[in-house]
């Protein structure tokens, strides 16, 4: 005699998606504050690693002598790359704080307001996002002069 | 009020080659309904052929787990003037589970989980002659959120984590661990404790907090790993 089970076995079974569809799913999930920190986090996390690997390249000419190094260093005062540094700092910031939540999340309660980290982590990411906005733009905007 | 816009993913695997979405138009609704009153709508007035399963309809047995307009939850504990009614309504089976017909998915590798966490007391010396195993109250309190699970399902099929990993043990075993696991009458706390200390286990967690999100018995799931997450890195081995 077939159990029902053994019935619905000899059926045609299909996934609503193969495990590769993960990203569509992640995409057309209803997103919430804890799914928007995860994301973000993976997404800064892998640009962080891809700038590391930016980083050693434009540290290499110190091997070539103090002149190569200088002018080097020389492209990134130019205003595309300082604001292009002070995205990378939103980076880290968001990183760094998210990080931070975690900590809390997994060991000081956070789960129970997990919602108000993450907006606080936004406010204190903003505050200080602007306030090195200020420390590297001051003397190009004229606020302050050298 | 307008017509009330419904759309299905429909999957009849005796007919059809890959799943579907079927609108529906229904014409009697109103916002004091539910979402499952819709879905009976449909079956008993439209389409006598849509396959869904609902057991007690009050969010109790847990069996009409749904993913609707993209968040899992349950279609008996859903109210119509909860949601946006303008837009048609999209309504697919759990996610990431292998669809048997239309909304009614194989839940045997949930259950598997479920069971690989021995979802009951282990205790080796027998109970006192005279009465039960007796808790305090503040130890039985500790137990009461983590007890209300229903086993719907919605939280494990709504994790990121299962969607990329399918052996991961998931919100829902992990919860059960925990009820059992800071019980005072269980012994096995070790052996639990074991058990979800794997690659596929409780690190598999990441804090997406859709568990929260999607349970219908408003459990901090999150909150329960945490606990022990919490222990397995501070106990002595």
């Amino acid at each position: 005699m077939q159990t029902i089970d053994n019935q619905v076995e000899n059926k045609k079974k299909i996934k609503t998606f193969d495990q590769k569809e993960w990203i569509k799913e992640n995409l057309s999930y209803k997103k919430d504050s804890g799914s928007w920190a995860w994301i973000l986090h993976r997404i800064t996390g892998i640009a962080l690693i891809a700038y590391l690997f930016l980083h050693i390249y434009s540290l290499s000419p110190l091997t070539e002598g103090k002149a190569a190094f200088n002018s080097k260093m020389e492209q990134f005062t130019t205003p595309f790359f300082m604001v292009l540094e002070w995205f990378l700092f939103a980076f880290v910031l968001f990183h760094a704080l998210n990080g931070i939540r975690i900590v809390i999340v997994d060991w000081a309660d956070g789960a129970k307001y997990h919602k108000p980290l993450y907006r606080l982590s936004w406010i204190v990411g903003i505050i200080l996002f602007l306030g090195m906005g200020f420390l590297m733009f001051s003397y190009e905007i004229g606020v302050l002069t050298k | 009020m307008g017509n009330l816009n419904v759309s299905i993913l429909r999957y009849n695997p005796e007919k059809d080659d890959k799943p579907y979405y079927q609108d529906f138009s229904i014409s009697e609704w109103s916002n004091d309904m539910r979402v499952l009153d819709i879905l009976h709508e449909i079956k008993w007035k439209h389409d006598g052929t849509l396959t869904f399963r609902r057991s007690c309809a009050h969010g109790i047995c847990g069996s009409d787990g749904m993913k609707i307009n993209g968040k899992n939850r349950l279609a008996c504990s859903l109210l119509l003037g909860d949601i946006n009614t303008n837009k048609p309504i999209v309504i697919e089976p759990l996610p990431s589970l292998p669809i048997i017909k239309d909304l009614v998915v194989d839940m045997s590798s949930f259950f598997l989980k479920y069971e690989v966490v021995k979802p009951y007391l282990i205790n080796t010396t027998p109970p006192p002659s005279d009465s039960e195993r007796l808790q305090t109250n503040e130890d039985a309190e500790k137990l009461f959120e983590s007890a209300k699970c229903i086993l719907c399902a919605c939280c494990t099929t709504s994790c990121p984590s299962t969607w990329t990993n399918e052996n991961y043990i998931g919100p829902a075993a992990l919860l059960k661990t925990y009820r059992f696991a800071y019980d005072t009458r269980d012994d096995a706390q070790d052996e639990r404790l074991d058990i979800i200390d794997t690659p596929d286990g409780i690190w598999r967690c990441h804090t997406i907090f859709n568990c929260i999100e999607a349970c219908p018995k408003e459990i901090n799931i999150t909150w329960h790993i945490s606990q022990l997450k919490k222990k397995i890195s501070t106990r002595e081995i």
